[in-house]
């Protein structure tokens, strides 16, 4: 436990200390990670908690980002909401909203719950475009963020630091929710909902509670969002919104409190920093997620946390070789399998194929090699450095983890 | 009336085509439980893979093969993923062939580009059957139409006559009595899974001519398919048919109806009150066509919540 909280005050003082040694382009990947720290825990304490899969988060997290915007232009940062307190109009939208789309959405459970949510985000994401005065069409709305309080709100450090403490505030807030007694009752909405009936508790209301309150928490991640970038688009409301939440909180693991956090915020830095070097980042992150879903469901961070409760990290010599074998085979793999996606990429892009003339390939150009499309051992040695390091995998994996038979 | 006609013919055949693929869904889910995500993933796999093999093989041979393809990867899918997480429980597996769906879409775009592919119908099946008022009516349509009532007799007969389907639907019905009576019931609900995934499969490679095919597609109809399974009540096969039938039809009306709420409220006297507020009320119906189905869904919900044939649950 004492750990645990050291820990917890190192993180901190790490993000407050972060932006004097990032550079600005850094504290804006900062920013964003946060926004998607925060918007994957308000969406865990729906699905991970609760047990309700919704598809449709983006919606919340949509509806607040314009709430904001609209909010900016309105006040114009005067009377009695100021540029620091913006987030709480798109915390206020997303409840609203939370508590209607609730009702119907939690009137079934399971694949019909899950269902409804995407129904109802596309309904949104479908009606936007027609709803000019409300979503701009295709422009979007923006808006400008005013001085208050003494500060400009001009540099990314101070967005840097709005953000940070209204994340970690939504972050208290939602840890201490789930202490409360109607935090308990949300996990008894996922173990076994017939006995909170039996026990004379109203389910539909307290599902409807627990989806506002979701809801609130994207609509307030919205907000930060409509603060960060000063402009808001019906784009947010797509699809790919949704579904990048639903693959990063289970990537980091929903069943621990901070899981859903760590692996939005990892996945948002790895997406910023690799988005230059691969349009297959997308790709990648669908993998990644359909390997954790099949050989550790409890997540990374979830994975992470059953072994220390279990003491499992014993380090006899025989363990520490294997689990050296393990990560050596697991690089070999992800190496293999990169490379021939992005070989796979090149060789399949419009820009190639355009300097396809007749019948004469040229070279496809990778890691500042020429690789010639039709040899064997431009897809042989990707393709073989995959295999072997899959074998591997296996075998080292079966050492490390012999009740286990070898998960993969 | 000419408009209305072709509209509900139009509408009659999307929804025939909608049932192709959201009846896979329905017997999949009827019998494992699993709601499959990437079941639309295998309507727009098909739609690719047969605009791949148009070039090599010819439209129609290309229209055979890229269903079994289809099919096989519906196998796998089922065999080597479904399998593996289904201890973990129904969640697990939604979240799974989530992932998938996923996946196949970035696959696509990765092979074929993210941009509509060139994948039309020959010349020699675009011309038009007959003539209703002034316009032509394409004889695709008929044979997309024709194609998804052949597939729904064969599927029928083989469930209700032969010793297979009385199988499959004591799989379906009472999994564990069928396994201890000594049926492979993991044989079945591979086959069944993988019958289900060429069904969509065959239905994108008809459509994917028709209409467009982009890695798009996918979302669009899954959505869809996913409010037709709500509206006909989850598991159920009639239900299915009337939700997509419904479905198909008041879109293509809707998409043909040029007035708006501001119109309907005129009747009363509120039209200038209406055009006043504006925003929703003086939307026209045909650019709402979209939303639709999910109002409808909505209603539904209220009304009977388990949908028009489904069982309480």
């Amino acid at each position: 436990m004492r750990i645990k909280v050291i820990l917890l005050a190192l993180a901190v003082m790490a993000l407050v200390a972060a932006p004097a040694f990032l550079s600005a382009g850094l504290v804006n990947a900062s920013i964003q990670m946060l926004i998607a720290a925060l918007f994957a825990s308000a969406f865990s304490l729906l699905c991970g908690q609760a047990g309700m899969l919704s598809f449709g988060h983006s919606a919340y997290f949509g509806i607040g980002a314009f709430a904001t915007i609209h909010a900016m232009n309105a006040f114009n940062g005067a009377g009695l909401l100021p540029t620091p307190l913006l987030p709480l109009v798109g915390g206020f939208m997303g409840l609203m909203s939370g508590i209607a789309a609730g009702w119907f959405a939690t009137k079934r459970t399971g694949v019909y719950f899950s269902m409804i949510t995407l129904a109802l985000a596309e309904l949104l994401h479908a009606l936007a475009p027609h709803l000019k005065e409300v979503f701009g069409g295709e422009a979007g709305v923006s808006a400008m963020r005013m001085p208050a309080w003494g500060f400009t709100f001009g540099s990314n450090v101070e967005v840097y630091y709005l953000t940070l403490f209204w994340v970690l505030l939504c972050l208290v807030l939602l840890y201490l929710y789930t202490l409360t007694p109607v935090g308990r009752l949300t996990l008894g909405l996922r173990e076994n909902t017939h006995r909170l009936r039996f026990l004379g508790y109203n389910v539909h209301k307290l599902s409807v509670l627990v989806f506002a309150v979701s809801a609130m928490f994207s609509g307030v991640a919205g907000a930060l969002q409509a603060l960060n970038i000063e402009a808001a688009n019906y784009v947010v409301l797509d699809m790919q919104l949704s579904a990048s939440v639903v693959l990063n909180s289970y990537i980091g693991g929903v069943k621990v409190f901070l899981g859903p956090a760590i692996g939005a915020a990892l996945m948002s830095f790895f997406g910023y920093a690799v988005s230059d070097l691969t349009r297959s980042w997308l790709l990648y992150q669908g993998v990644l997620f359909v390997l954790v879903m099949m050989f550790l469901p409890d997540g990374l961070v979830g994975e992470i946390a059953r072994r220390v409760r279990e003491g499992r990290f014993g380090l006899g010599w025989e363990r520490l070789s294997a689990g050296l074998l393990f990560a050596v085979a697991l690089a070999l793999s992800v190496v293999g399998f990169v490379c021939a996606v992005e070989l796979a990429q090149r060789f399949f892009s419009t820009d190639y194929r355009s300097m396809v003339v007749g019948a004469t390939w040229p070279p496809v150009a990778l890691f500042g090699r020429e690789w010639l499309p039709f040899s064997v051992v431009t897809w042989g040695l990707p393709l073989g450095v995959m295999a072997v390091g899959l074998g591997l995998l296996s075998f080292a994996s079966r050492r490390l983890d012999p009740e286990r038979g070898g998960a993969s | 009336m000419e408009h209305l006609l072709v509209a509900i013919l139009n509408g009659t055949i999307y929804g025939l085509l909608l049932f192709m693929v959201s009846a896979g869904l329905t017997l999949i889910f009827g019998m494992m439980g699993v709601l499959n995500f990437a079941h639309a993933s295998f309507y727009m796999l098909g739609a690719y893979i047969a605009y791949a093999l148009a070039g090599v093989l010819g439209f129609a041979l290309a229209v055979i093969v890229s269903p079994l393809i289809v099919g096989a990867v519906g196998v796998v899918v089922e065999r080597y993923f479904l399998r593996r997480v289904h201890r973990f429980g129904h969640a697990h597996e939604l979240l799974l062939t989530f992932g998938l769906s996923f996946i196949i879409a970035e696959l696509v775009k990765l092979f074929f580009g993210n941009f509509p592919v060139d994948y039309r119908l020959p010349a020699a099946l675009s011309f038009s059957a007959f003539r209703i008022g002034g316009t032509d009516y394409p004889v695709y349509r008929l044979i997309m139409g024709a194609v998804a009532l052949a597939m729904f007799g064969v599927i029928y007969a083989l469930l209700t006559t032969t010793r297979v389907g009385i199988v499959v639907r004591s799989a379906i019905f009472r999994p564990r009595m069928a396994e201890a009576l000594g049926h492979n019931v993991p044989l079945v609900f591979m086959g069944v899974f993988g019958v289900g995934a060429a069904l969509a499969g065959l239905a994108g490679a008809l459509a994917g001519a028709f209409y467009t095919t982009n890695p798009n597609m996918a979302l669009e109809l899954g959505v869809l398919v996913f409010v037709v399974v709500v509206i006909g009540g989850l598991g159920s096969l009639e239900g299915a048919m009337v939700a997509s039938l419904l479905i198909g039809v008041v879109t293509s009306l809707a998409v043909g109806i040029d007035a708006s709420f501001a119109d309907l409220l005129g009747v009363i006297g509120l039209g200038d009150w209406a055009r006043a507020v504006g925003g929703p009320l003086t939307l026209q119906v045909s650019s709402l066509a979209a939303t639709i189905p999910f109002a409808l869904m909505l209603l539904v919900l209220l009304v009977r919540p388990s949908g028009l044939f489904g069982d309480k649950s």
